[in-house]
């Protein structure tokens, strides 16, 4: 009742309400694939939640501090206030060590979910006009994302990130001409510099979260004005979205995944050591730990720096340090390539047309093949990171690892990209389900009409990709599952 | 897709099996590698029972001759098969005999820790008879409970690049794996930092003192006691394990959506 009485009062002053109705009733698809840039979206607040809980505690400066805490093998010590009160937080203050751990796994799951839902928009073909706005703004925040794990991480000022802010540095310092000067801008001077923790400081909890919170505000802007596209059925099309509103269907089901991230953060977090720094110790430049590798979204870096060989050619009169192709150009050209893609996709097929209804990603065997190759490099990448665990427990020597890898980075992708090939091509002129459900003479089917050139594929494919389709019209959404809502889509055509 | 005639023989089933077969093999073959490693044959750590009246020197002798002769030469002067044993001191004795390493089954395996071939005063007896071949190597070193600060701050700086901070182990590039060190006995620990087995470099009383030994090794008995705060700890390697985990996680919240979600498009 006063709440009813507020809510009236309120809106008669702000009217709110022909927003907030409008925003009830927005449809959202059902399929499954369309909520994993939501487990993104929690996970950042769960990041959030816990971060502004960490703030309390940290200190975040390298002034040289007496750690007094409970933990006996530092007790004493003197280390740096960022590294003792890292220790204070995990051992001494209630809650302290699940929040930092729960934060640092709620880090890896939001990585995670952003790759896992960019390939879903990869492969259905989500990018295509008019989502071009959005890929860009969501490629950005998987570089603000990966950006601010890895600043998160140094904060401890511990062995372990120490070695890997060394590396850092040493990469910064391998870019041509203005090497030093980004050393400087960063890092606030020569190795170890004592701005560097407060710097990354800044940048983590303020800069780059900022960032993050405004981009995925404009990811969501836009998704509302665009409305969401939707996969191929009975009765979608290009003008309109098929789905459930989300008050109260929708609503409840994203809740319901609210909570399971939430509670998975704080499982991981109580139940499974994370970067244990007490092990690893305070950073000083004198030590080392071994194995060391940095958080997963930057190690296929790592695995791309112990691949490559130590060449250090010489252009133009500067000698490029062999960190700098690895590092530098490495994820330059990755984060280029993905900003572009959309735009290079439609140079390719001439597609220029806007589209609400997403594509099977069958439907384009060459974009198939390309991400499968592009996944097999970045995994091959990232499991060389591993190198030398790996041949601590298989005990296969560690310089057989790299050439084997060495030869797999380039290699292996070919191939994973002509089979997916292969096996979507079949996939669509079978019409088969699924994978299982493929036979031998569809492969050879597929197999039959290869193309010197896989990519690009000819517009004579056009009319049989929709011919399996047609059948379907006919018949009703199986089950009894309530009637999907239809809408019209925005603003668009 | 309904209307479809099920044609066989089906292609994923086939593509299934070959990769599992794959995964069998891969893994089957590192197992054919530790199988072929031989246990310490038969015969050469089990000595005759000590005879009664048998002095300690001649309980070693017989031992020695039994079990060590063969690769160390009669009177510890070495061959091609062993280095020799003259001056490398009880300590080293102890260590190597003590952990396991010796005797070596076959001269071309690498000696790695296992169950010791003899018990305590078999271990005792070797040593009095080995260190009779004269020279000055280190004594066993006695260890007293130390300072568990200044432990962490000499392991961190001379040991966690090869052991790992969490001395769990680590690779070397060498080749040679600087082994785990949640099973060494204190007076082990202390052994391996005198004499330095192997790769592993070797600290004398002028470089690491007594109490700083002692540091050391009351900060390893830390490491191996050292309750799991916050959790499983995942091997005590940092994110190669973690990142296995973070992917699981996020695997599981596929699972989640997909309960969640609908499969019909
Ligand atoms: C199959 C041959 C073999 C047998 C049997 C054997 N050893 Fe060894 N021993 C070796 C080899 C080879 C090394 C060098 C190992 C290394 O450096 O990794 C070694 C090293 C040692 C060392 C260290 C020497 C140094 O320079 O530090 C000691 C001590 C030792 N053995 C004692 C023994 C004793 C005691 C026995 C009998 C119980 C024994 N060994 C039996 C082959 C053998
Ligand atoms: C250069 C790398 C290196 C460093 C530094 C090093 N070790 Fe080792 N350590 C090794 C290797 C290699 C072995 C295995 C030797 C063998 O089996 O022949 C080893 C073996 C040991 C063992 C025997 C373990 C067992 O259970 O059998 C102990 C104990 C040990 N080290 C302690 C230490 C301590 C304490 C320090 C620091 C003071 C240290 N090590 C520093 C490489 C190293």
């Amino acid at each position: 009742m006063i709440t009813r009485w507020m809510v009236r009062r309120l809106d008669d002053r702000l009217g709110f309400s022909p927003v907030a109705r409008s925003g009830l009733n927005k449809v959202f698809p059902d399929h499954w694939t369309f909520m994993m840039g939501e487990i993104a979206l929690y996970s950042f607040t769960y990041l959030v939640l816990s971060g502004v809980f960490l703030t309390l505690f940290f200190d975040a400066s390298t002034t040289r501090t007496t750690y007094e805490g409970g933990y006996a093998p530092l007790a004493g010590s003197e280390v740096s206030a960022a590294y003792a009160s890292s220790v204070q937080l995990s051992m001494d203050v209630r809650f302290g060590l699940v929040a930092r751990q729960s934060h640092h796994w709620a880090a890896l799951l939001f990585t995670g979910a952003i790759v896992v839902h960019l390939c879903r928009i990869f492969f259905t073909g989500a990018f295509r006009r008019p989502r071009g706005v959005n890929w860009v703004v969501g490629v950005t925040l998987l570089v603000l994302a990966i950006a601010n794990g890895f600043a998160g991480y140094s904060l401890a000022d511990d062995l372990l990130s120490g070695t890997g802010l060394r590396v850092a540095n040493a990469v910064l310092l391998s870019i041509p001409v203005v090497g030093a000067w980004a050393e400087f801008l960063a890092f606030g001077g020569e190795f170890p510099a004592e701005a560097m923790i407060p710097r990354l400081y800044v940048v983590h909890i303020l800069v780059v979260p900022a960032l993050i919170v405004t981009l995925i505000t404009a990811h969501m802007v836009i998704l509302v004005r665009q409305k969401h596209s939707h996969f191929p059925g009975p009765g979608r099309t290009d003008t309109n979205v098929v789905g459930s509103r989300l008050w109260p269907g929708y609503a409840v089901r994203s809740l319901g995944l609210l909570f399971a991230v939430v509670a998975l953060c704080l499982l991981l977090g109580g139940l499974v050591q994370i970067n244990p720094i007490w092990l690893w110790g305070p950073f000083e430049p004198g030590s080392a730990t071994a194995p060391s590798q940095p958080d997963w979204y930057v190690g296929w870096l790592d695995g791309a720096l112990r691949l490559w060989p130590a060449w250090e050619p010489i252009v133009f009169g500067h000698r490029l340090p062999a960190l700098f192709v690895p590092a530098i150009v490495l994820p330059g050209l990755t984060f280029l390539g993905l900003y572009l893609y959309p735009l290079l996709e439609r140079l390719m097929t001439g597609d220029r047309a806007p589209h609400q209804v997403l594509q099977r990603p069958r439907e384009r065997p060459g974009r198939v093949a390309f991400g499968v190759a592009a996944l097999t490099f970045y995994g091959l990448l990232l499991t060389a990171f591993s190198i030398d665990v790996v041949s601590k427990f298989t005990g296969i020597p560690v310089y057989l690892l790299i050439y084997t890898f060495r030869v797999a980075v380039p290699a292996l992708p070919v191939v994973t990209g002509l089979v997916a090939f292969v096996l979507a091509r079949a996939l669509r002129d079978s019409g088969a389900d699924g994978f299982l459900a493929l036979t031998w003479a569809d492969v050879r089917g597929a197999l039959r009409r290869r193309k010197p050139v896989p990519e690009a594929p000819s517009a004579t494919e056009e009319p049989r990709e929709a011919a399996p389709e047609e059948p379907d019209e006919e018949r009703e959404p199986e089950q009894a599952e309530p009637e999907p809502v239809r809408v019209p889509a925005g603003p668009v055509p | 897709m309904t209307g479809r005639p099920a044609r066989v023989p089906r292609v994923f089933p086939l593509v299934l099996g070959v990769l599992v077969l794959g995964v069998v093999l891969a893994s089957a073959l590192p197992g054919v590698a530790a199988t072929a490693a031989p246990s310490p044959a038969p015969g050469t750590g089990t000595a005759a029972p000590p005879r009664p009246g048998q002095t300690q020197f001649q309980r070693g002798e017989s031992l020695y001759q039994s079990s060590c002769a063969s690769c160390h030469g009669q009177a510890g002067q070495g061959s091609q098969r062993g280095p020799t044993l003259i001056g490398v001191g009880a300590a080293s004795v102890d260590f190597w005999v003590g952990t396991g390493r010796m005797p070596l089954a076959e001269e071309r395996v690498d000696a790695q820790r296992r169950a010791p071939a003899f018990d305590e005063q078999d271990i005792d007896a070797l040593v009095t008879y080995v260190t009779s071949f004269g020279g000055d190597g280190p004594a066993i070193p006695t260890v007293h409970p130390g300072d568990l600060t200044l432990g962490r701050e000499i392991y961190l700086q001379n040991c966690a690049a090869c052991h790992s901070a969490g001395g769990s182990g680590y690779t070397q590039v060498g080749g040679q794996v600087a082994p785990s060190l949640l099973e060494a006995t204190p007076v082990q620990v202390a052994e391996a930092i005198r004499i330095g087995p192997g790769q592993m470099p070797q600290w004398p009383e002028e470089v690491l003192d007594q109490g700083q030994v002692d540091a050391v090794v009351t900060y390893v008995q830390e490491l191996q006691r050292l309750p799991n705060r916050g959790g499983l700890d995942l091997g005590r390697i940092g994110p190669v394990t973690e990142t296995v985990v973070g992917f699981a996680g996020v695997a599981l919240l596929l699972v989640v959506i997909r309960r969640l979600g609908k499969r019909a498009p």
